[in-house]
C-alpha cells in the first residue's frame, strides 16, 4: 500500500489538484440561465478573495511600471525628444525675422508698385515729356531742402526742369549729374515759382519760409484770400507749366517788413517729406497719346474739308456775283477800262455801289414815299375817326421793339448785305402799299 | 535517439535555482502578461505564465513541483480575469506534469526539445482550456484554432530566448 502512493505519487497528486480545481470549479459555476448557457457574474467570497491577492500582487507591480513608463515617456518626451527643441527654437526664430524681413520687403514693394502705378497712370494722361526717377538721397539738413534723385544727364535731364508728383509740384532741378541730380524742393527758402490763386487769380512768388512750408510772398492784402483756396502754378517762370496743382492756401499772415502786404502760408499738394518717386517734365511740348494724335489727325482733315468746301463756295459765290445783273447799280459811273492802277494793283472802286433797297414788308409812314399816298393806307368808306384795322395784326399791344422811332423820315442807310437775286426776292410793285400794318393802327398806339 | 534520452549523470542533475527567483520569475510573468496586452494589443500571442511553468518543471525535473507552480500560474491568472477560478489552473497543472515527466525521460538542455516542447505543450494547454470551457463548464467559447497556433509559435520563441537568460541563475555544484 505504502509502495502504490510513492509509486504513483505524482499521478495522485496530479489527479488530486485536477479534482480539487474541478470541485473549485463546479462551486464557483452557477447557471442562472440554462437558455443562455452562462455563468453568474457574482463571485463567492472565496473567489473574490483570491482575486483580491492576485490583484494585490500584481496592480501594485503595474501601477510602479505604469508610473515608470510615464515618468520615462515624459523623460523622453520632455528632455531626450527635445534636445534639439532650443536649435530648432533659433532656427525658427531666424525664420520668422527672415519672413518678417520678406514680409516688410514685400510690403514696400507693393506700396511702391501702388505709388507707381498711380504715377504711371498721372504720366500717361500728362501732356508732357517726362521722366520717372528715383528720391535716393537729401541733403541732410533743415536748412536745405533739397533731395537727390537717380536720373541725371545721361537721362535727359537738364537744371530748371520741373520735378512734380501726381499731386502737385515738388521742385526744380538743381544740379544735373552724369546719373544722378539734386532737386530744390519749393519749401526751400531759396526756391521760387510763379503760382496764382484759381479763384481770386492774384499772383505771387512761391518760396519756402524758415519753417519749411511754402509762402507766396509779395501780395497785397486782399480780404478774398480765404484758407483752403487751391493754388496753381502760374506759367510765367518758365519752369512750371501752368495749372499745375501747388497746393492750397493754409493760412494768411500779415507780411511783418512791408505794411499793406501780405504772406499766404500754402499747404503743398505734393507730400514733400514723403516723397519717393517724382516725375521730371524734361519737355513741354504737348505730348499726346496715339488716341490723342489719332484724334487731331482726324480733326485736322475734317477741318482742311471744311476749308476746301468753304473755299469752293466761296467761288462760286464770286462766280455768281459776277453773273448776276441786279447786283451792279445800274446809275453807277462806268468803271474805268483799266481796272488796275498804275502800278498793277487792282484799283480802288471810285464810287460805293449802293444796293437796291427792298421794299419794306411793312411800310408805316416813316417809310420813304409813305406821305405821298396817304389816302391809299386807308379807305375812304371808313366812317369813324378809327377806321378798324384791316390787318388784324395791328390789334396786338406795341412790344417796345415795334415801337417806331419818332424821328423823322430819312432816307434808309445803305444796306451791306449783297442784294439776293432778283428772281429769288420778287419786287412789289412800285407805288402800290404793300398789306401790312396801317397807320391806323400806329394812331392808335399813339 | 542518444541525444534526445538523459543517458548521462549531467543530463539528469536537478537545476537549483536562487530562492527569490521561484518567486520574482513567475510574478514578473505574470506582471508582464498582465501588462503587455495593452502594448502589443490583440497581437500578443504568447503565454509567459506557461512558459515559466514548462521551464521550471524540465529544471528541476520533480512532476510535484511543476504541478504547483502550474497550479499556482494558472489560478493566478484566472484570478485576473473575470472567468472562473481553475480553468487555466487544470491546464496549466497538466502543462508541469507532463513537461517534469518528459524532463525525467529526455535531455531538457537541447534547445530544439525545449522548443518542440513548449510548442506542444501550449496546443495542450490550449486545448484543455477549450475543453474545460466548452465540456465542463458548458460555456461557449469563441476559439480560433489559427491563434492557438499563434500563441504556440510565440511561446516557442519566448523560449528560445528566455530559457538560455534563466539557465544563467541556476546554482551549480
Amino acid at each position: 500500500m505504502e509502495s502504490f502512493f510513492v509509486r504513483y505519487r505524482n499521478l495522485l497528486v496530479l489527479l488530486t489538484l485536477l479534482l480539487v480545481q474541478i470541485i473549485g470549479l463546479a462551486v464557483q459555476v452557477r447557471r442562472i440561465d440554462p437558455a443562455r448557457r452562462s455563468l453568474d457574474s457574482a463571485d463567492s467570497s472565496g473567489v473574490r478573495l483570491i482575486r483580491l491577492w492576485a490583484n494585490a500582487v500584481v496592480a501594485p507591480v503595474e501601477r510602479s511600471l505604469e508610473y515608470s513608463k510615464t515618468g520615462v515617456f515624459g523623460f523622453w518626451k520632455n528632455y531626450i525628444d527635445l534636445r534639439h527643441v532650443r536649435q530648432q527654437n533659433r532656427d525658427l526664430q531666424d525664420t520668422v525675422d527672415r519672413l518678417r524681413l520678406e514680409q516688410a520687403a514685400l510690403l514696400e514693394d507693393a506700396r511702391q508698385g501702388q505709388r507707381l502705378q498711380g504715377m504711371l497712370d498721372f504720366q500717361q494722361k500728362y501732356l508732357y515729356k517726362t521722366v520717372d526717377a528715383q528720391i535716393i538721397g537729401t541733403s541732410g539738413s533743415d536748412q536745405s531742402r533739397l533731395f537727390t534723385i537717380d536720373k541725371g544727364k545721361h537721362e535727359g535731364l537738364a537744371r530748371d526742369m520741373a520735378v512734380i508728383t501726381a499731386d502737385g509740384i515738388v521742385g526744380k532741378v538743381r544740379e544735373v549729374f552724369p546719373h544722378s541730380s539734386q532737386v530744390l524742393a519749393i519749401n526751400d527758402q531759396s526756391s521760387g515759382a510763379g503760382v496764382i490763386l484759381e479763384t481770386t487769380r492774384i499772383r505771387g512768388i512761391l518760396r519756402g519760409n524758415e519753417e519749411g512750408q511754402p509762402q507766396i510772398v509779395g501780395i497785397l492784402a486782399d480780404a478774398r484770400i480765404k484758407p483752403g483756396e487751391n493754388v496753381l502754378t502760374a506759367g510765367g517762370d518758365q519752369i512750371f507749366p501752368r495749372g499745375l496743382p501747388v497746393g492750397t492756401v493754409e493760412k494768411v499772415e500779415n507780411d511783418p517788413d512791408r505794411d499793406g502786404f501780405i504772406t499766404v502760408i500754402i499747404k503743398p499738394a505734393a507730400h514733400l517729406d514723403r516723397l519717393d518717386e517724382v516725375l521730371v517734365i524734361t519737355d513741354t511740348e504737348p505730348r499726346f497719346s496715339s488716341q490723342q494724335q489719332k484724334d487731331i489727325a482726324t480733326s485736322e482733315q475734317d477741318k482742311s474739308a471744311d476749308a476746301a468746301a468753304l473755299s469752293e463756295q466761296r467761288k462760286a459765290s464770286a462766280i455768281m456775283a459776277e453773273r448776276l445783273p441786279g447786283l451792279t447799280d445800274p446809275n453807277a459811273p462806268p468803271k474805268p477800262a483799266n481796272p488796275q492802277g498804275a502800278n498793277g494793283a487792282p484799283a480802288t472802286p471810285a464810287a460805293t455801289v449802293v444796293p437796291k433797297i427792298l421794299p419794306p414788308q411793312h411800310p408805316d409812314r416813316f417809310t420813304p414815299g409813305h406821305a405821298d399816298q396817304p389816302d391809299q393806307q386807308a379807305p375812304a368808306s371808313t366812317p369813324g375817326p378809327r377806321p378798324p384795322s384791316a390787318n388784324p395784326v395791328q390789334k396786338k399791344p406795341p412790344t417796345p421793339n415795334s415801337t417806331p422811332a419818332p424821328k423823322p423820315a430819312t432816307p434808309p442807310k445803305p444796306n451791306p448785305q449783297p442784294q439776293p437775286p432778283r428772281d429769288e426776292q420778287p419786287q412789289p410793285q412800285s407805288g402800290s402799299p404793300p398789306t401790312g400794318p396801317g397807320r391806323g393802327g400806329d394812331h392808335r398806339d399813339e | 535517439m542518444s541525444v534526445l534520452t538523459a543517458n548521462s549523470r549531467r543530463d539528469l542533475e536537478v537545476h537549483r535555482y536562487p530562492a527569490p527567483l521561484y518567486v520574482a520569475a513567475p510574478v514578473v510573468a505574470l506582471v508582464v502578461q498582465a501588462l503587455l496586452p495593452r502594448v502589443m494589443g490583440r497581437f500578443a500571442y504568447f503565454d509567459l505564465p506557461l512558459v515559466i511553468t514548462i521551464y521550471f518543471a524540465l529544471g528541476r525535473r520533480s512532476p510535484i513541483q511543476g504541478m504547483f507552480m502550474g497550479g499556482f500560474m494558472g489560478i493566478f491568472e484566472d484570478a485576473l480575469t473575470h472567468h472562473a477560478i481553475g480553468i487555466n489552473g487544470i491546464a496549466k497543472t497538466v502543462a508541469g506534469y507532463l513537461a517534469a515527466s518528459v524532463g525525467i525521460r529526455i535531455d531538457v538542455q537541447n534547445t530544439i526539445i525545449r522548443i518542440l516542447l513548449n510548442f506542444v505543450l501550449s496546443l495542450l494547454c490550449s486545448a484543455v482550456v477549450v475543453f474545460i470551457h466548452r465540456v465542463l463548464l458548458g460555456i461557449e467559447l469563441h476559439w480560433n484554432w489559427l491563434e492557438m497556433l499563434f500563441v504556440a509559435i510565440g511561446n516557442s520563441i519566448v523560449a528560445l530566448f528566455l530559457f538560455p537568460l534563466l539557465d544563467r541563475f541556476q546554482v551549480r555544484d
